[in-house]
């Protein structure tokens, strides 16, 4: 580079959004690109530590198709368990990430900027982890391409009168439309990222920015399609989740078949995930040295957030349980009796976790604004998620109609491995993606700083291009 | 043809673009190169109007077919009784048929991205990494003299081609060249 930072004198002048110290486009570029310097010791030993983690479960899998589905703890009347509780808890994780991501961009709230990236990533990876449950759940996995339609010797076509091959269809929808979401926000940020880097760092940014060169028109077409795209995604979300919840509510499993259960999941979806977002802002925080651009602000809009969804949660689980009681059908109370009694301390971790404790701790600005206060509480709602899907799944299954059949369920430890593994995948992916590509939305992050950039007039300092998108 | 001015900040690249309208270029051939994205009008002024979400929506109308077709279209020809429901039910066909209109539009949409975009690009196009740092390319398709630009709906020959079609190529290139390097240009980069 011919030309030091120092030449560029207006955005010298730039007064880093949230905070009074003014930063070149350099230094801007240098921190929100922090994350693709080279790996040090510690990201190497936590990527080991993931991946010894995954390297478990795939040990753990690989018993299971070796044995038989008996190492499962799954048996007769409880045939879904850890697996499919792993899968509805992934689906409802990645469900927010495009939504928050969608919504803030349709709304141009401002504040948006540097949460944009982690939010889409964190969909594509765990709808990816989500994608694989279904399919270690089913037994003899290595047929699992009977589900693909194609035309076949074996007679056998998929049956699309089933919910689950709604689910197929409707996560395939969902992963390669959270992707191209996901792909389309970074690719003024590979362009950068082109320009700045060497070696094959560089090839690769080149290949994945197209040729990208920041054109008038291609900011007219790439701001256009951004919200395009950010409407045509909100609908395949919300549908996703309520596909998985119609794997339940078209049944008639006494505490499934029920109207509420579409619009509640896609709540408690809604709900974890905007809780896993603020985890990784948090750790995001920490991790790049990005607390200028991750302010206790977005915490506290985050925190209202959580708070909405954590009330509107709560008002659709008492309107599930208060129909329940109040109807006092018998097999409807015996689910729920049978799951208050024997799983008494995991309802309360889950009414604390999701309602509770978001509830009394989120009215507070002062909390809000407390990183360590939001990552108690948003680890506390995806603890308390995870339980609410377990409740969910195998009460009802252990006491349905028949009661000659009623049973119980304790997960294997090759399904709670499974299940950490999936932890630490989601974890490992994230990681990884995090060193390769721009984990901060840089130039949506830098059109704020020009956007919000002071000029002076006379006496006073005006905005230079106020508000208008 | 094309040549690109590298500026250092907004102020000298939007006194450049003035200068070069003044002198005959028009809007059309003029184009700023940023990192971030500027309101319409504070560098250039471009055409709002893209046709990229038509492909959107004929994305999303074969999409729609596509899962008609997967659903009760392969349910007819291969047909699975089960107790007294219909071999082709409306229901599921619905949400096959939702899933797939949406996936479709979504890679439409892409796609007609790309192409309005003209990305990527088939040549080697005019460009310099020191854009990404914060600097300004202001950029002008040099067209042959002469020629006929494409003009703008509701504008006439005379008002999107101006005075400078009638010189050569060559002579808008050095007075594009001299504009730029006048209003404060770091550098100039031609074809």
């Amino acid at each position: 580079m011919p030309e030091s930072h120092a030449s560029y004198s207006s955005h010298k002048s730039h007064e880093t959004h949230g905070t009074a110290e003014t930063k070149t486009v350099g230094q801007l570029n240098d921190e929100l690109l922090s994350s693709l310097r080279a790996p040090t010791r510690r990201w190497y030993l936590l990527a080991f530590f993931l991946g010894a983690v995954v390297a478990w479960g795939l040990f753990a899998f690989s018993w299971q198709v070796t044995h038989g589905m008996y190492v499962t703890g799954k048996n007769r009347p409880v045939m879904w368990g850890f697996y499919i509780t792993g899968f509805v808890f992934w689906v409802g994780i990645s469900h927010s990430g495009t939504m928050v991501s969608s919504i803030l961009r349709l709304s141009r709230a401002n504040w948006r900027r540097p949460i944009l990236r982690a939010a889409e990533a964190m969909t594509v990876f765990s709808i990816t982890v989500a994608g694989l449950f279904p399919l270690i759940h089913l037994g003899r996995n290595w047929t699992f391409f009977y589900m693909i339609p194609y035309p076949n010797q074996r007679g056998l076509w998929p049956n699309f009168r089933s919910a689950l091959l709604w689910d197929v269809t409707a996560i395939t929808a969902y992963i390669i439309g959270s992707s191209l979401f996901l792909y389309l926000g970074m690719l003024p940020d590979l362009a950068v990222a082109r320009d700045l880097s060497v070696g094959w760092r560089r090839k690769l940014y080149a290949v994945l920015a197209m040729g990208w060169r920041g054109t008038a028109r291609e900011w007219v077409v790439y701001h256009q399609a951004s919200t395009l795209m950010a409407a045509l995604i909100i609908p395949v979300a919300v549908s996703v989740h309520s596909i998985v919840a119609w794997d339940f509510a078209v049944t008639v499993v006494p505490g499934w078949h029920s109207t509420i259960f579409p619009p509640y999941f896609v709540i408690g979806a809604i709900l974890s995930g905007v809780a896993a977002v603020i985890t990784l802002m948090i750790i995001i925080r920490r991790a790049f040295r990005l607390e200028a651009y991750l302010t206790p602000l977005h915490f506290d809009n985050m925190g209202k957030l959580l708070l909405v969804i954590s009330l509107l949660w709560s008002y659709a689980y008492f309107v599930e349980v208060q129909t329940t009681w109040y109807a006092h059908e018998p097999i409807e109370w015996e689910v729920f009796s049978f799951m208050a009694g024997r799983y008494t301390p995991q309802l309360l971790i889950m009414l604390v976790g999701n309602s509770l404790l978001p509830i009394t701790a989120m009215c507070f600005k002062g909390l809000r604004r407390s990183i360590w206060v939001m990552l108690v509480v948003s680890l506390m709602v995806n603890v308390a998620m995870f339980i609410e899907r377990f409740l969910i799944i195998v009460p009802s299954l252990s006491h349905k109609n028949m009661p000659f059949v009623w049973g119980s369920y304790s997960p294997s430890w090759v399904e709670i491995s499974v299940n950490l593994a999936a932890l630490a995948g989601f974890a490992l992916l994230y990681t990884l993606f995090a060193k390769l590509f721009p984990i901060m939305a840089l130039t949506d992050v830098r059109e704020l700083e020009v956007r919000e950039a002071h000029i002076p007039l006379g006496r006073t300092r005006l905005p230079s291009i106020a508000g208008k998108e | 043809m094309e040549i690109l001015g590298i500026f250092s900040d907004m102020e000298s690249a939007g006194r450049g673009v003035e200068r070069l309208v003044r002198a005959g270029f028009t809007e059309a051939q003029i184009t700023s190169l940023t990192s971030v994205a500027y309101p319409d009008g504070v560098l250039v002024r471009t055409e709002q109007r893209s046709w990229f979400r038509w492909l959107a929506l004929a994305g999303g109308i074969v999409g729609a077919g596509a899962g008609f077709c997967l659903a009760a279209g392969t349910a007819w020809l291969y047909p699975v009784q089960t107790g007294d429901k219909p071999i082709i039910a409306l229901y599921p066909t619905g949400i096959i048929s939702f899933e797939l209109a949406m996936l479709f539009a979504i890679i439409g949409a892409i796609v007609g991205m790309f192409l309005e975009m003209r990305l990527p690009p088939l040549g080697k196009r005019l460009y310099d990494p020191a854009i990404s740092e914060g600097c300004i390319g202001i950029s002008v398709s040099i067209h042959t003299g002469g020629g006929v630009m494409a003009c703008r709906p509701g504008e006439g020959p005379g008002e999107c081609i101006g005075s400078i079609a009638s010189i050569s190529a060559g002579e808008q290139q050095s007075l594009a060249e001299g504009i730029m390097r006048e209003a404060g240009a770091l550098r100039v980069i031609a074809e």
